[in-house]
């Protein structure tokens, strides 16, 4: 203890206010004003130890360091008066290395991370004890996806941007990864995590612990070349590996993108992977990798859900059609077609473009996300050689898109089979022209669609969610004016949609303190009463 | 003249049973604490609990022992709470000196145990001396 020095920090150096310090000299304590350290003990649980007092006497002159080694006594009952343990108050020491477990020390603590428990991740099948009979397995919400050796693995980076190799795959966990890779070409063939058959080369196990596997098949595989442009390869089956071609390495793993079908009873029934492939330089000494997964319950469509339930902004307005043939009233199923992924099937406005010609700007689409308003146009070029019934037409194509819904889903996550969740689409025609012009036969041709959609907030008061409560379309026309030969006119024609919000001031509604009850009974005081 | 049990021994050998309900609970309770508050692992917990209660289990025959043995002023059944006192008193000694941690109240409890357990040794032997004769 009188040699252990906590504020010695300086080597060979005398630290300022440190009495224990034994770089310093007597004039040195003379400029001390305090001892940083007054007490060295070891530790405190001890019923008697020693104890290495300092102090500054500040009476003589020049003021002096009093060191006094005392014996300290700890007075409580519960003081360790001996151990027989010998690690009992001290930090583990870590093992030193020697020749004969320097292999061991350096596989276990060689790389760039290591794992605290590295025996979790061996799926040692003998020592476990085989599964009941009864005891069915399944996969839960994040548990790893198992394999063969070990688990799903998806590359990602841990600490640094480098890939780590140890990511295990959690079941429902939709993730998408990027991290880098070291390359060299020359050993490209050999580094195994830039093959297609590293990725795909153990099969899934379909529940935990069973002996089922699923193979993972490749779903496709796309082909980038150098400069970025990709293309998608007609044979899928060929297993491509990694090889040296002209100073440059083909077929190396650029991206993984797993695609996992599962059944509503925990249980994997395929995998499904699409490679992306390029090729590397003799100059690169790092790739970057990017690596996917997404699972997908077997006999449904993937549709993202645009709020649960109340609709989130920013994104996609989801639409409907009512399919042909079907009766009016309710129990009617609605085609699956707005519920494809494919955003331009939904509500959608004209997208303006570039060169602001409306009718070469039919295709371009743009999705009408929740809560942002849009307006959009293009111009029209009218000469007077146009005809009024076919422009018409076309504007209104143009305006409305090729398919446009008659439902809106009322809630971010409406279900298809719900009727009552979707919202019709109120449509208007005004026409612009004054009620004097009457209702001649005179061609009118649509020149703006506004679509307001009013919503409200619904629900509880701290987590309000949006509800579409009503959606009208409104198509503006105009009366197209015969134009005198070779004047032309340019008529802007615009769309736009406004969110309105609806909703009635909240009124918070508290629940009453709860009150004790007790009411004594009737014939209490008796016989007083 | 007509009475030979040991008034004295049988005074200690109830003190004995109440004192031992004590230094049980107090003991397990102190090694629950010291396994909580300090580094205890489990090679090293064992061992102390299972003296504890093999202490325990030795303790009851031999007060049953010695209390039959008094009163009946029979030699044999004391005799034999003399031979378990021996295996106590080595469990003790034990628990005194070896065990993975020794706080100052372990110390006191054992060291009161100790005391007790050779004052009733002599005791015994002098009343084995006096039924004997």
């Amino acid at each position: 203890v009188a040699k252990l020095c906590v504020c010695d920090l300086l080597v060979a150096q005398c630290d300022v206010n440190c009495c224990c310090d034994p770089d310093c000299s007597a004039e040195d304590y003379s400029l001390f004003t305090t001892c940083s350290v007054p007490v060295v003990t070891g530790d405190s649980n001890l019923c008697s130890q020693k104890a290495a007092v300092y102090s500054l006497d500040v009476e003589a002159n020049p003021p002096e360091r009093i060191f006094k080694l005392i014996d300290q006594v700890n007075p409580s009952i519960f003081c360790i008066h001996a151990t027989n343990y010998k690690q009992a108050l001290y930090l583990k020491s870590p093992e030193m290395p020697t020749p004969e477990n320097f292999d061991r020390l350096l596989d276990k603590f060689g790389g760039a991370s290591f794992s605290a428990e590295p025996d979790s991740w061996n799926l040692d099948t003998d020592a476990q004890n085989p599964p009941d009979v009864n005891e069915t397995y399944r996969y839960e919400y994040g548990v790893p996806v198992q394999t063969e050796d070990a688990f799903l693995r998806l590359p990602s980076l841990v600490v640094s941007s480098w890939c780590s190799d140890e990511n295990p795959a959690g079941f429902l966990v939709n993730q998408a990864t990027k991290c880098i890779r070291s390359v060299s070409v020359e050993k490209c063939d050999s580094i195994q995590a830039l093959s297609m058959l590293f990725y795909i080369n153990s099969s899934i196990l379909a529940v935990p612990k069973s002996s089922q596997m699923v193979n993972i098949t490749v779903q496709s595989i796309v082909v980038q070349s150098l400069n970025g442009m990709r293309n998608l390869l007609h044979d899928s089956d060929v297993l491509r590996l990694p090889m040296v071609l002209d100073e440059l390495c083909i077929n190396v793993v650029l991206g993984v993108n797993y695609h996992i079908t599962y059944t509503d009873t925990g249980e994997i029934i395929e995998a499904a992977a699409a490679f992306v492939l390029g090729a590397i330089s003799k100059e690169a000494l790092s790739i970057e990798q990017s690596f996917e997964i997404s699972f997908t319950q077997e006999n449904t469509e993937a549709v993202p859900l645009s709020g649960n339930p109340g609709y989130v902004v920013g994104l996609p307005v989801r639409a409907g059609f009512r399919p042909q043939g079907y009766p009016f009233p309710a129990g009617f199923l609605f085609a699956a077609l707005a519920l494809s992924s494919n955003k331009h099937s939904q509500l959608t406005i004209l997208q303006s473009t570039s060169t602001q010609d409306c009718l070469a700007a039919q295709g371009a689409r743009a999705p009408v996300l929740f809560g942002y308003n849009m307006i959009s146009g293009c111009k029209l070029r009218i000469t007077a050689a146009t005809k009024c019934q076919p422009l018409a037409q076309t504007l209104l194509d143009v305006l409305k898109g090729q398919s446009f819904p008659e439902y809106v889903a009322s809630f971010g996550n409406s279900q298809v089979q719900d009727v009552l969740d979707w919202v019709p689409i109120t449509q208007l025609h005004i026409s612009e022209q004054r009620i004097s012009n009457t209702l001649q036969s005179s061609c009118q041709i649509p020149v703006s669609l506004g679509i307001e959609v009013k919503w409200t907030k619904y629900g509880s008061l701290v987590n309000p969610q949006a509800r579409i409560v009503n959606v009208t379309a409104t198509i503006t026309t105009t009366t197209l004016k015969q134009l005198p030969s070779g004047r032309e006119r340019i008529i802007p024609v615009t769309s736009s949609v406004v969110f309105t919000d609806i909703s009635s001031p909240a009124e918070p509604g508290y629940k009453v303190w709860p009150t004790i009850n007790i009411k004594l009974p009737f014939d209490f005081f008796y016989p007083f009463v | 003249s007509s009475q030979l049990s040991s008034l004295p021994l049988q005074i200690l050998l109830y003190v004995n049973g109440v004192y031992y309900i004590f230094y049980f609970l107090a003991t397990l309770a102190m090694i629950i604490y010291k396994s909580q508050v300090f580094s205890y692992p489990d090679d090293f917990l064992a061992p102390d609990l299972a003296v504890l209660f093999l202490m325990a289990i030795l303790e009851m025959p031999r007060l049953y022992l010695g209390f039959k043995g008094n009163l009946t002023e029979a030699e044999a059944p004391l005799g034999l709470s003399l031979g378990l006192t021996v295996g106590s008193v080595g469990l003790c000694v034990y628990l005194l000196l070896w065990q993975t941690y020794v706080l100052r109240a372990d110390v006191v409890l054992n060291a009161v145990l100790l005391a007790a357990y050779g004052l009733e040794s002599g005791l015994k032997v002098m009343a084995i001396a006096t039924f004997v004769s």
